[in-house]
C-alpha cells in the first residue's frame, strides 16, 4: 500500500554514513542552489535592509537614517491600504483558485473528450501578459460599455457588473481577474499529481461501493498533500507579486482602493525615484511573509520529525 | 503485469455510456468554466478586428462591421514602433533563442535540486532550500539594482548569459518547490531499491527519477516558459539591445503613454505573443498520461 | 553604497569597447508611436545625415519611467547609453548631482544657449552653472478640449474661455442630456485636472505659493479644492481607471463635451480627422493669459567613456537645438519649439497659445520643477484619495499640505 505523506529524509543513511563520492556529487549538485540563494536572494535582501535605513532617492546612498523610512512608510494611506487589500486578496485569490482549480482538474480527470482543448482554455489565460488581458477586464467592467451593459441590452436591466467603479468593490473585480488567470497552473499542477494516483485505487474503491465524489475527497485529495503545498506556495508567491493587474485594471483606485503592496514598492522605485522607501515597505513584506510562514515551516518539520520517530 | 504496459499507453478504460447524467453534469460544468474563461478573448479577438474608428465606437462585444485580419499581419510585421515600422516579429527569434535554454536549464536545475533535497537528506541543503524560498517573496524590482553590480563585477552585464543566468535564479525557488514537493510523494521504497542495485546519486536521477517526473516536468515547462515568454523587465535591463526579446517589442507597441494608442493593434500583438505558450499548452497532452508514475511502483 | 564607487568599478573594469562605429549614439526614449515616432524620426534622420548613425532604443511604459530606470541601470551597470530623454524637472537632478551626467556647456556657449533660452526653461537644465540637459520641445499639461457641436446643440453660445464659463456651459451639456466631462480616473489625470483648477482659481501667485512655497494654507488654495470636486457632478460612473485617451475620444465621438487634458491630445483629435476651430475647440484652463507651466522633454547624456561617445553626444545637443530641427520636430511631435527665432508658421491654432505665453515672458516652472517625483506622488495620491471618497475638504487640504512637504 502506497502511503502519500511518505516521509523524503533517507532515513536508513545519515550523512556522515554517506561514502564520500556521494557526498561530493550531492554538493556539487547543490552549488548552484548555494550561489544563487546566497548571492542573490540574500544579497538582495541585505541590499534591501541596508536602503532602507538610508535616505535614498533615487541612487543609493550611503547614510543612516535609522527607522526615518519605515516611520513615513506607515503614516502612508495608500500602504496600509495596500496591506489591507492583500489581506483581502489573499482569502478572494488563495480560496478561489484552489477551489477552482481543484474542481476543473478533478473534472478533467474523467477521461473526458477534448481534454487538450478544456486544458488549454483554462491555461490560455496565463499565456497572455496581463498588461493587454487587465485592460480588457476594465472594459467588461464598464457599467456603460461591459458586460453590465451587454445584459441590459439583452433585457435582464437588474444585473450589476460594475465592481471597479466603487471602492468598497474594486479589489473584488481584481481578485476575479486574478482567479482567471491562476487557475490554469493550479490545475495543471492538480492534474499532474492526479495523474500519478494509481487507478487501481478507484477500482478498489469502486468494489468497496464509494462513490466517485466520496472516492476523491476521501482519498485522492488527501494524497496530493505536496501538490496542494505546492499549489499553494505558487499562489502565494504570485499573490505577493501581484502588480500588472492592478496597474492596467484599475492603476489602484478608485483613489487608492484597489492598491498592493507590489505596486507601491514598484511606484516608489521606479516614477517617484524613492528606492529608500520601496526597500521598507519591501522589508516589511518579507517581515509578513516569514511570521506568516515560519509557524508553518515549524509545524511541518515537527510532523515530519514526529514521523520519523514513529517509524 | 508489469511496469512496461504502463508505460506504453494509458489504461484503457470500459466505454460508458456517454449520457449518463453524471457526464452530462461533467461537460456542463466544464463548458460553462471555460464560458468565464474564455469571455475576455472574446472581446481581444472582436476588438483585434475591427477598424479604429470601431474601437474608438466602444461596443465591446459587438462583430466588426468588416473582420480586419490586416490588423494582424500588421501587428506582426509592420506596425510602426518608434522608427522601426517591421511589428513585434523583431524579437522573436531571440526570444526563441533565449526561451529555450533558460527554459532547458531552470527546470533540469529545478529537478535536480528538487531531487536532492528530497532524497539525500542535508543539513546546509534544508536550509539553502528555505532561504530561497523566503527569497521568492522579494519583489524581483528589488532585486534588480544588487543583481546589475554583481553581474558588473563579474563581467558580463548586458550580455546573454546575463540574462540566461538572471531567469535561471528567479526560477529556482519555485522550480525547486514544485520538483521537491513532487518526489516527496515517491516512495522510498523505489529509492532504496536503486541505490541496493548499486546507482549512485546522477545514475539514480538521469535514469530514474528524472524520467519518472515527466508530468512535473511538463509542468514546470508550461511556467517557465511562459514566464520568461513573458517576461521583459528582465530582458530589457539585461540583455543587451542585440538580444531583446519579442515582449519588449510588445511593450513598446501597447505600452505608449501619451501617443497614439491602437488597441486593435495591440488586442492581434497580444493574441500573437501568446500563440507559443498556447501552442506549448495545447501539445504537453501526451505528458499528462496517468499511469507513468504508477506503472513504475509496480514493477 | 557609494554611487560613484559603482563608476569605478565601472570605468576600471572590462571596457565595452566593441567595434565601436565612429558617432554611434545609442538613444533611449520612449517616443513608440505616431505623432511621438514621426517627431523622433526627424532627430535620426537627420544625425545620421550628418554622419552619424543614431541606434534607436525605445522603451515605452509608465509615462517614461521604465525607461529612466534602464538608463540609470545601465548607467550604473557601466553601460551607458550616448543619449537619454528625460523630462524637465526633478528628474535627473540626483544624477547630476552624483556626477553621472555630461555637462554641455561646450556646446552651450556654442549656440549661445544663454541668451537664446526663456528664462524658465534654463532654470531647468542649467545646475550650479552648468548645463545639463538639451530641450527639445515645450508641453503643457492645463488645456481643456471640448466637442463644438455638442456644445452647439446644448445652446452654449459662445465658445468658453475660461473655467467659471466651463462651468456654464457644462450645466447646459448636462440639460441637454449629454455627458458634460469626459474623465480618466487615473492619479495622474485627476493630478493634471486640479493643477489646471488651482491655475484657474488664483493664476501664478497661488500655483507657485503651493508649489514653489510649499504653502497649501490660505482660503485661495481652499476654494482651488471645492471647486476641483465641483466637477465631480459632471463625469460619469464609469471614470474609474479610464484611460486618456478613451475619454478623448468620448470629446470626439460627442458622447462628452469637454475634457482637461495636455495638448498631447491634440494628437487623438487630428488622427480622427478633426480640425481645431472646426470640429473641436481648446482653451487654456487658467484663462488666456494662464501663466505656461512649462512640460516636455530634454535629453540628457551620461558619462560614457566609450570612443567616440563624447563627439557623438556633442554632434546630438547641437542637433536636436538647431533651428530647423526644432521645426521640424515640434511640427510632428506637435508641440512647441524652445527657440522663438524660427519659423513657427506650422504651429497650429492651440499651440500658438504657447508660443505667446514664450513671446510675452509667461512660462511658469511646473511642479515637477520645484517638487521631487516623490513629493509629486504623495500630491496625487491627496488628490485622489479627495477626488474618490468622501473625504472632507479640511482633511484633503491637511493630506496635501503634508505631501508637499516630502
Amino acid at each position: 500500500m502506497r502511503s502519500g505523506l511518505h516521509i523524503s529524509e533517507n532515513s536508513s543513511m545519515k550523512p556522515r554514513q554517506r561514502p564520500r563520492r556521494l557526498n561530493l556529487a550531492l554538493h556539487a549538485a547543490l552549488l548552484p542552489l548555494a550561489i544563487t540563494a546566497l548571492l542573490a536572494y540574500v544579497g538582495s535582501v541585505l541590499w534591501s535592509i541596508r536602503i532602507s535605513l538610508s535616505s535614498s532617492k533615487l541612487l543609493p546612498r550611503n547614510d543612516w537614517v535609522g527607522l526615518t523610512q519605515f516611520e513615513r512608510l506607515f503614516e502612508t494611506d495608500r500602504w496600509t491600504a495596500s496591506l489591507q487589500h492583500l489581506g483581502v486578496l489573499a482569502v478572494v485569490y488563495l480560496i478561489g483558485v484552489l477551489v477552482l482549480g481543484t474542481l476543473m482538474a478533478v473534472f478533467i480527470d474523467q477521461q473526458v473528450r477534448g481534454e487538450s482543448w478544456f486544458r488549454t482554455i483554462f491555461l490560455y489565460p496565463y499565456a497572455m501578459s496581463f498588461v493587454v488581458t487587465g485592460l480588457v477586464w476594465q472594459w467588461l467592467f464598464n457599467p456603460d460599455l461591459g458586460l453590465q451593459n451587454a445584459m441590459h441590452q439583452l433585457g435582464w436591466t437588474s444585473f450589476t457588473f460594475d465592481w471597479t467603479v466603487h471602492p468598497e468593490s474594486v479589489i473584488y473585480a481584481v481578485g476575479l481577474a486574478m482567479v482567471w488567470q491562476g487557475s490554469g497552473t493550479t490545475m495543471a499542477i492538480l492534474l499532474a499529481a492526479l495523474r500519478g494516483v494509481d487507478d487501481e485505487l478507484w477500482k478498489a474503491a469502486r468494489l468497496d461501493g464509494v462513490s466517485k465524489p466520496r472516492y476523491y475527497l476521501s482519498l485522492v485529495l488527501p494524497q496530493l498533500g505536496p501538490a496542494y503545498a505546492t499549489a499553494f506556495m505558487l499562489l502565494a508567491v504570485a499573490l505577493v507579486r501581484t502588480f500588472d493587474v492592478v496597474a492596467v485594471m484599475t492603476s489602484g483606485g478608485p483613489g487608492d482602493a484597489s492598491e498592493v503592496p507590489a505596486k507601491f514598492i514598484i511606484d516608489h522605485l521606479f516614477g517617484r525615484n524613492n528606492i529608500g522607501l520601496a526597500s521598507a515597505a519591501s522589508v516589511v513584506m518579507l517581515i509578513t511573509v516569514f511570521t506568516v510562514l515560519a509557524p508553518l515551516l515549524y509545524w511541518r518539520s515537527k510532523v515530519q520529525s514526529r514521523k520519523e520517530a514513529g517509524h | 503485469m508489469n511496469a512496461k504496459t504502463h508505460l506504453t499507453q494509458p489504461l484503457r478504460r470500459p466505454r460508458r455510456a456517454f449520457f449518463s447524467p453524471a457526464r452530462m453534469g461533467i461537460y456542463a460544468f466544464l463548458i460553462s468554466v471555460s464560458a468565464f474563461f474564455l469571455l475576455p478573448l472574446y472581446v481581444m479577438v472582436v476588438t483585434s478586428l475591427k477598424t479604429a474608428p470601431e474601437v474608438r465606437q466602444a461596443m465591446l462585444f459587438a462583430w466588426p462591421a468588416n473582420p480586419q485580419f490586416g490588423n494582424w499581419v500588421e501587428a506582426w510585421s509592420s506596425a510602426c514602433i518608434a522608427l522601426q515600422c517591421k511589428g513585434i516579429q523583431g524579437g522573436f527569434w531571440n526570444s526563441v533563442r533565449l526561451v529555450i535554454p533558460a527554459t532547458v536549464l531552470s527546470v533540469f536545475l529545478g529537478a535536480l535540486n528538487g531531487y536532492a533535497l528530497s532524497f539525500w537528506r542535508s543539513k546546509w541543503g534544508d536550509i539553502l532550500f528555505g532561504i530561497m524560498m523566503l527569497g521568492a517573496f522579494v519583489p524581483f524590482q528589488v532585486m534588480i539594482y544588487p543583481l546589475v553590480a554583481w553581474f558588473r563585477l563579474g563581467g558580463f552585464y548586458n550580455t546573454y548569459w546575463s540574462i540566461l543566468l538572471v531567469h535561471c535564479i528567479f526560477g529556482m525557488p519555485l522550480l525547486t518547490l514544485l520538483f521537491r514537493n513532487y518526489y516527496v510523494a515517491v516512495p522510498q521504497e523505489l529509492f532504496k531499491a536503486a541505490r541496493i542495485d548499486g546507482g549512485g546519486f546522477w545514475r539514480i536521477f538521469l535514469q530514474l527519477m528524472l524520467p519518472m517526473a515527466t508530468p512535473m516536468l511538463i509542468v514546470a515547462t508550461i511556467l517557465q516558459l511562459t514566464g520568461i515568454w513573458n517576461d521583459y523587465l528582465f530582458g530589457l535591463i539585461f540583455a543587451g539591445q542585440d538580444n531583446y526579446p519579442m515582449t519588449v517589442q510588445l511593450n513598446n507597441l501597447v505600452g505608449t503613454t501619451f501617443g497614439e494608442r491602437r488597441y486593435h493593434i495591440d488586442m492581434a500583438a497580444t493574441i500573437l505573443t501568446s500563440l507559443v505558450p498556447l501552442a506549448v499548452y495545447f501539445f504537453s497532452g501526451r505528458w499528462f498520461v496517468r499511469g507513468i508514475a504508477a506503472g513504475a511502483v509496480k514493477g | 553604497m557609494h554611487s560613484k564607487k559603482w563608476l569605478a568599478v565601472a570605468l576600471a573594469g572590462i571596457g565595452m569597447a566593441g567595434a565601436a562605429h565612429a558617432q554611434n549614439a545609442e538613444v533611449i526614449h520612449w517616443w513608440t508611436s505616431g505623432g511621438e515616432a514621426a517627431a523622433v524620426k526627424e532627430f535620426a534622420a537627420a544625425y545620421n545625415k550628418a554622419g552619424g548613425k543614431w541606434v534607436d532604443n525605445p522603451i515605452a511604459g509608465g509615462g517614461g519611467a521604465q525607461a529612466r530606470t534602464v538608463t540609470i541601470n545601465r548607467t550604473m551597470g557601466g553601460d551607458a547609453p550616448t543619449a537619454a530623454q528625460f523630462n524637465y524637472g526633478k528628474q535627473y537632478e540626483e544624477a547630476i548631482n552624483e556626477g553621472l551626467l555630461s555637462n554641455l556647456d561646450d556646446v552651450a556657449a556654442k549656440g549661445n544657449w544663454d541668451k537664446l533660452l526663456p528664462e524658465k526653461i534654463k532654470a531647468s537644465i542649467k545646475i550650479k552653472g552648468h548645463y545639463y540637459a538639451v530641450p527639445v520641445n515645450l508641453h503643457n499639461e492645463n488645456w481643456v478640449w471640448f466637442n463644438k457641436a455638442v456644445l452647439t446643440k446644448a445652446g452654449v453660445a459662445k465658445d468658453p474661455t475660461t473655467l467659471d464659463e466651463m462651468f456654464a456651459a457644462m450645466d447646459k451639456v448636462k440639460a441637454s442630456g449629454v455627458l458634460p466631462l469626459a474623465f480618466g480616473g487615473q492619479g495622474w489625470q485627476e493630478g493634471i485636472t486640479f493643477r489646471s483648477v488651482l491655475l484657474a482659481t488664483g493664476g501664478k501667485d497661488l500655483y507657485m505659493k503651493t508649489f514653489k512655497d510649499k504653502d497649501a494654507s490660505g482660503p485661495q488654495f481652499r476654494k482651488a479644492v471645492e471647486s476641483f470636486k465641483k466637477l465631480k457632478d459632471y463625469v460619469d460612473a464609469g471614470s474609474p481607471g479610464r484611460d486618456w485617451n478613451l475619454a478623448t475620444s468620448m470629446v470626439i465621438e460627442g458622447k462628452a463635451g469637454f475634457q482637461f487634458m495636455g495638448d498631447w491630445a491634440k494628437g487623438e483629435f487630428v488622427t480622427a480627422n478633426k480640425t481645431a476651430g472646426k470640429e473641436f475647440g481648446c482653451f487654456m484652463a487658467g484663462g488666456p493669459k494662464m501663466p505656461y507651466a512649462i512640460g516636455g522633454d530634454v535629453f540628457v547624456f551620461p558619462k560614457n567613456d566609450k570612443p567616440g561617445a563624447a563627439a557623438a553626444q556633442k554632434k546630438l545637443a547641437e542637433l536636436m537645438i538647431s533651428p530647423a530641427m526644432q521645426v521640424a520636430f515640434n511640427n510632428k511631435k506637435g508641440s512647441i519649439p524652445i527657440r522663438t527665432d524660427v519659423d513657427l508658421s506650422g504651429v497650429d491654432v492651440c499651440a500658438q497659445a504657447g508660443v505667446q505665453a514664450i513671446k510675452e515672458n509667461r512660462l511658469l516652472e511646473s511642479d515637477n520643477e520645484l517638487i521631487s517625483p516623490d513629493a509629486k506622488g504623495a500630491f496625487e495620491d491627496a488628490v485622489s484619495k479627495f477626488w474618490n471618497s468622501n473625504q472632507s475638504v479640511d482633511d484633503a487640504v491637511k493630506a496635501m499640505a503634508s505631501a508637499l512637504k516630502r
